[in-house]
């Protein structure tokens, strides 16, 4: 009888425990989850980027890329299939997770010749459109201070709305404001706000979906409201987990082609 | 007409009330909704093609003015302390409300895209401001070998660097000029000087200095004006009511104007200036009978006095008033709205004068009494000057018509030398801070004013990634440059290219050239989106590659400038034409001097029209084809001179120049028509003795015509003492137009009137 007062009692704490957890999960915590979010040792893909401008004219871009990520460095190597003046070049990029600079390669078919580029700035735009380097990547949550504002509805999916403030006052966005699925900790929109604290830009995830057990993010907008222009990256042919060599990013490959 | 005139001289104080009752409201409408334009787009003809295309590439390309700020150092830029200033200066125009952060550029703001052997550096010149020797070398390095800073951003001799801050065509006010200029004095020192100059800061300079300079100028000018009108009628009383009649219509044209919520504008503050010298002349026509009347009719009661006045003179004071506005409402033709507008309230205002004239006169006569008599010695008419004057002419015909013939010719020949003059730079004082500066920075760099040529492939894609055709486009920047002194720079796509071509050859400067695969510039294209600021591109090419913006620095923004650069231009028509490509222009520059042309053609065409419309109402009003003909000899006169002298002494036509012709119209009008109705009138009372009455008419009405003239040239010569040069020229211009006025009036439309024999014996017998 007593056992199972305190059984039962233990219940109860671990119930109201286990609530207080869900009901208090932090900014931080809900960051962490969506950054610890598995996304797969692999991945290839066939990406179109869609770059709208403020007159509705369009720049379509075809890519096809491979990523691999054994946690410390993550290796991507991207091959241009459209247009077709462009068809060819390829471009790789490795980021450490040690905090030390990407190393970035580029071919260029017509020169047949293979440059590194260095570039001080992880602000820069990637390939024209209106994703920095650092809007693709992944943020380490330690880099900003997360407050969780609200919980809202958004097209009918429960999430969490989480302000995060760069710890460093000279980054380009001086806040962003996530929207997470607070059942997947899949991002479902994200603000960014410039350095006057004016809105700039504004992602959508549109559509995901759920390979090897892993949900992958297939088709995303970034809008710029201050330019008026519109990027729009679909994935196709997703695979997760297919064991990419790493002998496929190298210069060599860059060269040799798809 | 004469009798309601009459009639309604028995109720003088109901028409003084009413006048002022209407005056005061159109005074309070004119307070509460009187808006001066200062955008100068806004007096655009946004429906020509040209603006069209120009407004459809500006948006296409982004293409703005700029303002630019320079820092000066003479020991040269490339120290900490000056480089600081240039990034917190960069940094301050970015933080200000008006100005978008993205159209603040510098040498803070670039990109260095470095090629080596085996890589490509894309750094920003600097963030930190380098402290070290070493690193300030190497900065000086960077910036020597980068063609796309060194000359633009950074001057050759390495003392200047420029911060260009674009800015949308709205935004300039009077407190952001202020503001900037507020700015670039908090970061001088002794060392350093900060100079601000660029398009916008010209055109808000005109638009507030030229308006700013009338409102003083104007009471001036009224004030000279109410002097000699004293001087000349003797009377305070018809001095005041006389003023009254400009005031009242300049309230009435500018109360209209607001109560139709159209803005005022540049060419609008003129309106005053044509109300005073048109509005002046109807009094002293009346007065001047009025006085005559009472000299011969000592006796006579105010009444008689003004009904007299009345039945002598509303017939040529209304064909002068009708002649006016028409010439005046001529100007509707201008594709240009401001110049329609100013047309059309002058013609308003000029109608409201005569009214007031010939109602408002009579009133304040009756309830404030006849003027005093004046005392003049007992004329000898035979004696008087202008009895003797009116003799000589007309014994020397030949003389005078030789002597206009003479006046005709070598107007014909200065107008030749006429050019027009889009420049707004060149409407302020030479030694004034924003020429200096100017020329400082033209001086420094490849040139404050941007002429834009637009290449358009059409709906060919691609088009601009042809080697040829890039090459083809920067071997033209090279001419134009190399040609002409006054083009410092130029810019395109084509530069983009030589850049990355040569980076990507190690900075081999062999490569600074356009390659000739397709591929290879469509690769380096992508290459600079992925590596530099995409935003960069999208100035100078439009997203499917089908238009191309080559920019041109001028280093100044005269037609004569332009016009050079767009002739050698124009030579590569036909070999752009072979690929499909035409040539466009868009940008500030270009526009000016579309718009000036375009206000001159329209001055031209108005001119004519007005002249034609003339010669047929006063056709009509004297009955006569031959008095039509006769009354418009002193205007063709009058415009003649005007331009021959602007032609002698290079006056440049511009929008002010040119709107002057329509006051020799309008007042030279005037003369003849009062000039040939009293020698009408006075042939009939001589009973045809053609001698008595040119003597007769001379000395009524030319002595109206010559006070008349007195009043408003003097009036005018107070302009001469503007700070603005256009007001200054504005102020010559009324001068000399009044001259030729009242000159050509008194003797050889007298000349001619003898010779054809008008309103004598057998001229009516011909009848």
């Amino acid at each position: 009888m007593k056992n199972l007062k305190i059984t039962s009692v233990l219940i109860i704490l671990a119930m109201i425990s286990g609530f207080n957890v869900s009901a208090q999960l932090t900014g931080l915590q809900i960051i962490e989850k969506v950054y610890n979010r598995p996304t797969g040792n692999d991945q290839s893909s066939n990406l179109t980027m869609t770059l709208i401008n403020a007159q509705g004219k369009q720049r379509v871009r075809k890519l096809t890329q491979y990523l691999t990520d054994n946690g410390t460095l993550e290796k991507k190597i991207m091959f241009f299939t459209a247009p077709a003046d462009v068809k060819g070049t390829s471009f790789m990029n490795w980021s450490y997770s040690n905090g030390k600079p990407d190393d970035q390669w580029i071919y260029l078919p017509a020169l047949k010749k293979i440059k590194r580029i260095s570039s001080d700035s992880k602000g820069d735009y990637f390939m024209g459109s209106d994703f920095t380097y650092d809007d693709l990547g992944d943020r380490h949550p330690s880099q900003d201070t997360h407050k969780l504002l609200r919980e809202e509805t958004v097209n009918g999916v429960k999430c969490y709305v989480v302000q995060s403030i760069p710890k460093d006052e000279d980054y380009m966005y001086s806040k962003t404001i996530t929207w997470i699925n607070k059942a997947t900790f899949i991002g479902v929109k994200k603000e960014f706000y410039d350095e006057d604290g004016d809105l700039l830009k504004i992602m959508h995830v549109n559509s995901s979906k759920k390979i090897n057990g892993i949900i992958v993010v297939t088709k995303i907008t970034m809008q710029n409201k201050q330019k008026n222009h519109k990027t729009i990256m679909s994935l196709s042919n997703v695979k997760i987990n297919s064991g990419i060599p790493e002998t496929k990013f190298t210069e060599r490959m860059m060269m040799r082609g798809i | 007409m004469s009798k309601i005139l009459i009639k309604l001289l028995k109720s003088p104080w109901v028409i003084i009330g009413a006048t002022i009752v209407i005056t005061i409201m159109f005074f309070f409408v004119m307070k509460d909704n009187s808006r001066m334009e200062t955008d100068l787009n806004k007096y655009m003809p946004a429906a020509n093609p040209a603006f069209i295309y120009s407004d459809k590439a500006e948006q296409i390309f982004g293409i703005k003015d700029g303002i630019i700020v320079a820092v000066e150092n003479q020991d040269g830029i490339f120290n900490t302390e000056t480089l600081d200033t240039l990034k917190q200066l960069t940094k301050a125009l970015q933080k200000m409300k008006q100005i978008n952060k993205d159209d603040v550029t510098s040498l803070y703001t670039a990109d260095n895209i470095v090629g080596g052997e085996d890589g490509l550096d894309v750094k920003r010149f600097y963030k930190r401001v380098p402290k070290t020797q070493a690193k300030l070398d190497t900065l000086r390095k960077n910036v020597r070998s980068n063609e796309m800073v060194y000359g633009r951003m950074v001057s050759e001799n390495e003392k200047v660097a420029i911060v260009v801050a674009e800015i949308g065509d709205d935004v300039f006010s009077q407190e952001f000029y202020y503001e900037i200029l507020d700015l670039a004095k908090r970061f001088q020192t002794d060392k350093i000087k900060i100079h601000v100059a660029g398009r916008p800061i010209v055109e808000g300079e005109m638009a507030l200095l030229g308006p700013k300079d009338m409102k003083k100028m104007v009471p001036i000018v009224i004030l000279v004006i109410a002097l000699v009108l004293f001087l000349i009628l003797r009377s305070v009383k018809s001095t005041l009511l006389t003023l009254g009649v400009v005031f009242f219509s300049t309230i009435w044209a500018f109360g209209l104007m607001a109560l139709l919520k159209i803005p005022i504008y540049a060419v609008s503050t003129m309106i005053p200036v044509m109300l005073i010298a048109i509005g002046v002349a109807y009094s002293v026509h009346l007065y001047n009978h009025l006085q005559l009347f009472i000299n011969q009719n000592p006796e006579a009661t105010k009444n008689e006095a003004v009904v007299d006045m009345i039945k002598a003179m509303w017939k040529p004071v209304m064909m002068a008033a009708v002649t006016t506005a028409v010439g005046f409402i001529s100007l509707l033709t201008s594709q240009v709205y401001p110049i329609k507008y100013f047309g059309l309230f002058t013609a308003f205002g000029v109608a409201v004068a005569w009214i007031l004239s010939v109602i408002f006169i009579p009133a304040g006569i009756m309830a404030f009494g006849l003027p005093k008599r004046r005392q003049v010695k007992e004329r000898n008419d035979n004696d008087s000057f202008l009895y003797k004057f009116a003799d000589k002419v007309l014994k020397r015909k030949s003389l005078t018509i030789i002597i206009t013939a003479v006046i005709v010719v070598l107007s014909i020949f200065g107008m030749q030398k006429i050019w027009i003059n889009s420049s707004f730079l060149d409407k302020f004082e030479k030694d004034s801070d924003i020429v200096m500066t100017d020329k400082f920075i033209n001086e420094n760099f490849g040139g404050t004013t941007m002429l834009n040529l637009i290449l358009d492939a059409g709906k060919n894609p691609d088009a601009f990634k042809n080697p040829k055709l890039l090459s083809l486009t920067d071997e033209m920047q090279k001419k134009v440059v190399k040609d002409l002194k006054v083009v410092g720079n130029s810019f395109s796509l084509a530069d983009f290219i030589d850049r990355m071509n040569k980076v990507m050859h190690a900075d081999n400067d062999k490569f600074n050239t356009i390659p000739d695969s397709k591929n290879m510039i469509a690769q380096y294209l992508l290459l600079y989106e992925m590596s530099g600021d995409p935003e960069n591109l999208n100035k100078v090419v439009n997203y499917d590659y089908t238009k191309l913006n080559v920019t041109f620095q001028l280093k100044s923004d005269n037609s004569k400038a332009i016009n050079s650069a767009l002739a050698i231009l124009k030579t590569y028509e036909k070999d752009f034409k072979k690929y499909g490509v035409t040539m466009n222009y868009a940008g500030s520059g270009y526009k000016g001097l579309v718009f000036t042309d375009l206000i001159l053609e329209g001055q031209v065409m108005s001119l004519i029209l007005s002249l034609l419309i003339v010669v047929l109402l006063l056709a009509l009003m004297f009955k006569s084809f031959k008095a039509g003909l006769l009354g418009s000899v002193p205007i063709v006169i009058t415009a003649l001179i005007s331009f021959g002298i602007m032609g002698f002494l290079n006056i440049p036509l511009n929008t002010t120049t040119a709107l002057l012709s329509s006051i020799a119209v309008g007042i030279g009008i005037d003369y003849a028509v009062h000039f040939i109705e009293q020698y009408k009138n006075y042939a009939k009372e001589t009973n045809h003795n053609m001698l008595l009455t040119a003597k007769k008419t001379m000395s009524n009405s030319g002595r109206a015509i010559i006070y008349n003239a007195i009043v408003v040239i003097v009036g005018f010569m107070v302009l001469l003492f503007s700070v603005f040069p256009p007001n200054r020229e504005l102020g010559a211009l009324v001068s000399l137009n009044m001259f030729t006025s009242f000159a050509g009036t008194l003797t050889i439309l007298l000349v001619l009137l003898s010779i054809t024999k008008m309103y004598s014996k057998k001229d009516k017998e011909k009848k």
